[in-house]
């Protein structure tokens, strides 16, 4: 049986992995507490970014309230932990969080079974209105609910474990990728490709979307779930329309429907803004804009470059690397003639500059990859060599032809 | 028994009647052709037989069932299948899962051991794959099964659509266009594959075309319907020489 010795390998492996990342490289770190959190919320995020991306970029039913199932999740969690199962969690915590995943995937998946329902009649921009709105119809109960803390929040129990939610992780990639290894995940991409021309092939098309979002919603509340012990707190700002949206962008930047897109783009977009906490708290304001012109500098740069060349992937890699120094060189340049102007010698405070280096990031990305990372591809060995490869590949066709 | 049987299907959109009270009958087998200038709802017919709009009024019986007004995916599972006149691919994907995806709804495994990857839902997708293969091989397309579907040549578009459709396993086989845009030579294999089809899977095959040599080439029978109404019922060579046919195409003497 090589499709179990194989699985077994990759378990241990990474369970290896985890334990010696939970006890060598965590425990060298000064400020372990704050570098575990930062860790588990990067998993959080990759369990919503990778189940979002089940919904939008394999079905392609596009959601933009992925938030509130995050949140029904947490709350769900927060509520059974602090009232039927207090005691439980307080004895078994480790157990508990995989009851309190249990508990905030299923009610979660009931949120998204709702959800899913009139995405059987709307399609693209109107759904998206839909899951928007019931995005905010959840966050607006919860604000107006004594029981759930209104718009305060509500305290749940610390219960940290790197294990739990890298596994829930875990598990969001594998259902994921198993889906599109199996015959039931061409189904799913049917569906994204084309309603009418599968429901002529027989797919049950209805039944597709609301699996696809019964599935997805499940694995957000289950990180909803787990993020309410990490954060030891559930407050509505922390499922706020921004967060759903950021999670959209994970998958978008990731490239629809890559589920190696997905996690590798949640990790950088948790980490940047995350590091950028860290930014002295006095900037002076010659920086970021000279820095600003540095980067626009460098894209027009990079699209001329895209523009003049195609299959010639190294070459191209090189002239990216070289466009990105001009960028830095004229991003220096300004800045000492701009250290002149005196409204720009005012300071900013480093930290509030997280979100607008975020957009940028965003604009940039989408300028230079508008497929986003990966495309449709996944990140894999045989996806690099062809990155190298296609040149030739191209030529060997012309060839033929 | 008959295979399908309209009874004066008709269907409205608005004041517009699209197909007007058209009834006829495929007995299994058949190699029946459905003809008429554009806008005479040809393909609005397929639309009613497939389950895309149901009905304003009158009834279709299938292998015995009325199916009228029953969902498209219920009536691909009964055995009747298409192809689209504009090719409705999907288009990402490779030539092979294209038609992995046609014969997927007679597969065996549930969602749930694809989720887990285990080892029945390895073994229906093997299945599958392999199915999909022959029926590539069959439409001359087995070197192209990993190719993307968009990237694919007009003509091997449409093959593949067929090979598609054939892997629902059909009983009942409705081809929309089938040669439009095709060359002479793509046309003569088309109809040698169309016919292939009928003969060696015995799938009954109904199909809609505008090459007028095609059809009475291929079709046993054939009805015309001009303005959403039959004008004529028959095999080609009472077809051919139909005065009202021939008004119809041409227009009358004045």
């Amino acid at each position: 049986m090589i499709w179990a010795r194989n699985r077994i390998i990759s378990l241990v492996i990474g369970f290896l992995g985890l334990v010696l990342f939970d006890k060598f490289i965590l425990g060298l770190s000064a400020s372990y507490d704050y570098v575990k959190i930062v860790v588990m919320m990067c998993g959080v995020f990759v369990t919503l970014a990778v189940s979002l991306n089940l919904i939008n970029g394999i079905t392609g039913q596009f959601s933009i309230g992925h938030a509130a199932f995050f949140q029904v999740g947490a709350y769900t969690c927060a509520l059974l932990s602090s009232s039927v199962f207090q005691s439980f969690s307080q004895k078994q915590p480790v157990l508990w969080l995989l009851f309190a995943a249990l508990f905030g995937a299923i009610g979660a998946a009931i949120a998204g079974f709702i959800i899913g329902l009139p995405s059987l009649r709307l399609k693209g921009d109107y759904l998206a209105v839909v899951t928007l709105g019931f995005g905010e119809i959840i966050s607006i109960i919860v604000r107006n609910q004594k029981a759930l803390g209104e718009a305060y929040g509500k305290p749940v129990d610390k219960i940290h474990s790197v294990f739990m939610v890298w596994g829930l992780a875990v598990l969001a990639i594998a259902v994921c990728r198993n889906l599109l290894k199996t015959a039931h995940g061409l189904s799913f991409l049917a569906v994204r490709e084309d309603e009418v021309a599968s429901s002529a092939m027989g797919v049950n098309v209805t039944k597709i979307k609301v699996t696809a979002f019964v599935i997805g919603s499940a694995f957000a509340g289950a990180a909803g779930a787990l993020m309410a012990h990490t954060k030891a707190f559930v407050t509505p700002q922390d499922f706020s329309m921004d967060v759903s949206f950021i999670i959209l962008t994970m998958v978008v930047l990731g490239g629809t429907g890559s589920i190696t897109g997905s996690v590798i783009a949640a990790i950088i977009f948790y980490i940047i803004p995350e590091k950028m906490r860290d930014l002295p708290p006095s900037i002076p304001m010659h920086v970021p804009v000279a820095a600003l012109f540095g980067i626009i500098a460098a894209v027009i740069g990079m699209r001329a470059v895209q523009q003049k060349i195609h299959d010639e992937k190294l070459k191209a890699a090189g002239l990216y690397v070289l466009s990105m120094i001009g960028g830095t060189i004229v991003a220096f340049m300004l800045n000492l003639l701009l250290k002149a102007v005196p409204p720009l010698q005012a300071t900013i405070i480093g930290s509030n500059l997280r979100m607008p280096v975020l957009a940028i990031t965003l604009v940039v990305l989408m300028l230079l990859r508008p497929q986003g990372i990966f495309g449709h591809h996944e990140f894999s060995l045989d996806w690099v060599k062809g990155l190298f490869k296609r040149k030739s590949v191209a030529t060997s066709g012309g060839i033929a032809q | 028994m008959s295979l399908l049987t309209l009874n004066e299907a008709t269907i409205k959109f608005g004041g517009l009647v699209a197909v007007n009270s058209v009834s006829f009958s495929l007995e299994t087998g058949d190699l029946f052709g459905l003809i008429g200038p554009n806008g005479a709802g040809k393909t609005t017919c397929f639309n009613i037989i497939t389950g895309v709009y149901a009905p304003t009024s009158g009834k279709i019986h299938f292998d015995g069932k009325d199916i009228t007004g029953t969902p498209s995916n219920k009536i691909a599972k009964l055995g009747i299948c298409r192809t689209f006149q504009n090719i409705r691919l999907f288009s990402s994907m490779n030539a092979i899962e294209n038609v992995v995806v046609g014969g997927f709804l007679r597969h065996e495994s549930t969602l749930g051991s694809a989720l887990g990857y285990l080892p029945s839902a390895i073994k229906e997708t093997n299945k599958l794959r392999s199915q999909a293969m022959e029926l590539l091989d069959l439409v001359n397309l087995a070197d192209v099964a990993e190719s993307r579907s968009r990237d694919l040549p007009y003509g091997k578009q449409r093959r593949l659509e067929i090979a598609r459709a054939l892997a629902t396993q059909p009983k009942l086989l409705l081809l929309d266009e089938p040669a439009a845009g095709m060359n002479p030579q793509e046309k003569m294999e088309l109809l040698e594959m169309v016919r292939k089809i009928r003969d060696e899977l015995s799938i009954t095959v109904l199909v809609i075309e505008h090459d007028m040599k095609f059809v009475m080439n291929l079709c046993e029978r054939i009805l015309v319907l001009d303005h959403g109404e039959e004008i004529a019922q028959g095999p080609p060579s009472e077809i051919r020489n139909d005065p009202k046919v021939i008004a119809a195409y041409l227009g009358e003497a004045v």
